[in-house]
């Protein structure tokens, strides 16, 4: 049972706890500023002030990121969930973010192509290519249904992929220093350079993946319920992965790889609004900004000045609740 | 008869083995043999053959010849070859008794409780023992493994796919503590952390080849007391009571020794992925044959999948040196995801 009968009514809590999330993760840090002077710098900029440009510079642009980041890997996940009927499914795990960070490094390093508007989509072709390989792999294999095949073949192509990430990275040095931070997941404030240029894929998918939202509740429900219901389910679930191989992609354009981020927060909406897709996409997205804003938040204010790499602690939260769906499902 | 036979005069001892087995050890020992001498002659320095052969068996003192051979290349291929083995027979092991051919160090969560022990031991203790890593490192790896399999084991019966899939798990929030401390750590012993992580044996000297070495060696009783368990587990553990053999406490012996080996191996060179799973299948490929006969040809084979890796890695692109790590890896994901297909074809996975 979901924890709100009606999922309108979760609807308020959720956006009141965003409200105080954001507040929060621009008040506090490494100096912590007052409510009233960072209401103040978000409605009258004064560029004297150090703590306005503090707020407007550097913890702006953060928090931004964070919620378009967490919104569209969140939304990622819940797809991919729906559609492979597999409830531990992840762009992580399914080896889609060691694609998009494999097509940005190779497009960076041997092609040369560095301009911000050309890193999302450098992240789009490798997720693709990922996607596909993987894809491949579990239609051809006999049983490849199984969610454990799924999931071995995700984690086997995710283990090439990052090897030969490494690879360029030793054989290039520039390469490794440009994108050192960038491939262990870390929120900055330079992200924002990518976000115009990221930020229309992902308002495209995402509108593509709320208009079909009642199909993929009929698809949760089994494929020949779904084709019962009139739903073409090949193209379904075509045009579904696609929505999620462009918003995992323009995640990853801009903070690189946050593993478990699309596993945690799908399964936390579900308890809260229940299994209609219709309130689990709109609800996962605005819960995944307030996730990785509290993560960013602990990131940055946990052994203040220095700084975790947000991917860290995507992957410690979200690992356990891994183990623990195995435990409960196999 | 394709099968060869011998018995000790009092029948205490017998072996049976299959004829292809002794061909298979001769073709494998001339193959490192090989290898040996590429190893030694290849490189940024080129050396001959006939020079190879008169250094090592002349050795003359302050030649360019002598150091290259006994100080860079000889330590290396041994260090290359011997972790080899040592991952080949813990994978070996591993997927004997959990009768999963997926099974591999690095693949349960093993290879990275040894890291994150090594790395943690870099950074925060860095003038410790050299000798002491094999020892944190068996700590962080026995530590890892008994989480696994202590989350794994439940009451369904696909424990062996649970096994793996909670390892995959494990394994992921390992890494994050790794990457971690990375992080918490000074710069320099950061770098120094960054670079064993990779899996490589470019630093190796005779220090390390010996204290590898001797490992080997103070493993191999246990090795040879485990072909006798290893072969009645590899039936399930329902047969092996069957055959009169109260297996658990051999059981947990045995995947400790495959944790030993394993963390022996990842103390000096890093996580070297894939080996444990890829030599083993290559070996049963080739040819049946008992636990006994397959543990010696695993360990042969995956010491020469090392040292060509490691070889490739060092010519393939020089100047730059690639770790051997990453040439396994780059093999043997492809043959991972055809173990896969193969797997779900016998409907055995």
């Amino acid at each position: 049972m979901p924890l709100f009968t009606r999922p309108l009514h979760a609807l308020p809590l959720i956006v009141a706890l965003l409200g105080v999330a954001m507040l929060s993760h621009l008040g506090f840090g490494a100096k912590a500023i007052s409510l009233s002077t960072t209401l103040q710098a978000l409605i009258s900029f004064d560029p004297g002030n150090f703590d306005h440009i503090i707020i407007q510079h550097m913890r702006l642009p953060r928090m931004v990121t964070a919620l378009c980041v967490g919104a569209a890997l969140s939304v990622a996940g819940a797809l991919l969930q729906g559609v492979t009927r597999n409830p531990l499914a992840d762009p992580g795990l399914l080896a889609l973010m060691s694609g998009a960070a494999f097509g940005v490094v190779v497009g960076s390093s041997h092609f040369g192509i560095e301009a911000d508007i050309w890193i999302p989509v450098l992240a789009v072709a490798g997720a693709l290519a990922a996607a596909i390989l993987v894809t491949t792999i579990v239609l051809f294999a006999p049983m490849g249904r199984s969610p454990t095949v799924l999931l071995l073949s995700g984690a086997a192509v995710a283990a090439f992929l990052s090897a030969l990430v490494s690879g360029i990275n030793m054989l290039n040095e520039e390469s490794f220093a440009t994108f050192r931070v960038w491939l262990s997941g870390a929120i900055t404030s330079d992200a924002i350079h990518i976000l115009p240029y990221a930020a229309p894929w992902m308002i495209v998918s995402l509108i593509l993946a709320l208009i079909s939202a009642p199909q993929i509740t009929a698809l949760s429900m089994g494929q020949e319920a779904a084709t019962g219901l009139g739903v073409n389910v090949v193209a379904l679930s075509v045009r579904l992965l696609a929505c999620t191989v462009v918003l995992t992609a323009s995640a990853v354009a801009m903070v690189g790889p946050l593993g478990f981020v699309g596993l945690v927060v799908p399964h936390a909406t579900r308890l809260l609004v229940g299994s209609d897709y219709r309130w689990i996409i709109p609800c996962s997205a605005l819960l995944g900004g307030l996730f990785l804003l509290i993560v960013d938040l602990v990131a940055r204010t946990v052994i203040a000045p220095v700084e975790v790499a947000t991917g860290v602690i995507t992957t410690l939260l979200g690992a356990p609740l891994f183990v623990m769906l195995v435990r409960k499902l196999l | 008869m394709n099968e060869l036979i011998y018995r000790s005069r009092n029948q205490r001892i017998s072996l049976k083995f299959s004829r292809a087995v002794p061909v298979a050890l001769c073709a494998l020992v001339l193959a490192l043999a090989g290898l040996l001498f590429a190893s030694l002659s290849l490189g940024s320095y080129d050396l001959s053959y006939a020079q190879v052969l008169h250094t090592l068996l002349q050795p003359q003192t302050e030649t360019t010849a002598t150091t290259i051979v006994f100080e860079l290349r000889l330590p290396r291929f041994i260090a290359a070859c011997l972790v080899g083995a040592l991952l080949g027979l813990s994978g070996a092991i591993l997927q004997t008794v959990t009768r999963n051919r997926l099974a591999d160090p690095s693949l349960v969560g093993i290879s990275q409780g040894a890291s994150l022990a090594v790395v943690a031991m870099i950074v925060i203790w860095p003038t410790a023992l050299l000798e002491l890593r094999p020892v944190f490192a068996f700590v962080g790896a026995i530590v890892a493994a008994s989480v696994v399999q202590w989350i794994a084991t439940g009451k369904t019966s696909s424990a062996s796919l649970r096994f793996i899939l909670v390892g995959v798990g494990v394994s992921a929030s390992i890494s994050a503590c790794t990457s971690a401390m990375l992080t918490y750590g000074q710069i320099n012993q950061a770098a120094a952390a960054l670079s064993w992580l990779a899996g490589s044996v470019h630093h190796v000297s005779w220090d390390e080849c010996m204290v590898l070495l001797v490992g080997l060696l103070l493993l191999t009783p246990a090795l040879l007391w485990s072909v006798r368990p290893l072969t009645g587990l590899q039936f399930g553990p329902e047969l092996a009571t069957g055959f009169g053999l109260g297996l658990r406490k051999e059981r947990i012996l045995v995947i400790a020794l495959a944790v030993a080996l394993a963390a022996l191996a990842v103390s000096f060179t890093g996580p070297l992925g894939f080996i444990g799973l890829l030599a083993p299948q290559l070996v049963q490929r080739l040819l049946r044959s008992g636990i006994g006969a397959h543990l010696m040809l695993t360990a042969l084979t995956a010491a020469c999948l090392v040292a060509a890796a490691d070889l490739l890695g060092r010519i393939g692109f020089a100047p730059l040196q690639l770790p051997a790590g990453l040439v396994v890896a780059v093999i043997g994901a492809p043959v991972f995801i055809g173990l896969i297909f193969k797997g779900a074809r016998s409907k055995s996975l």
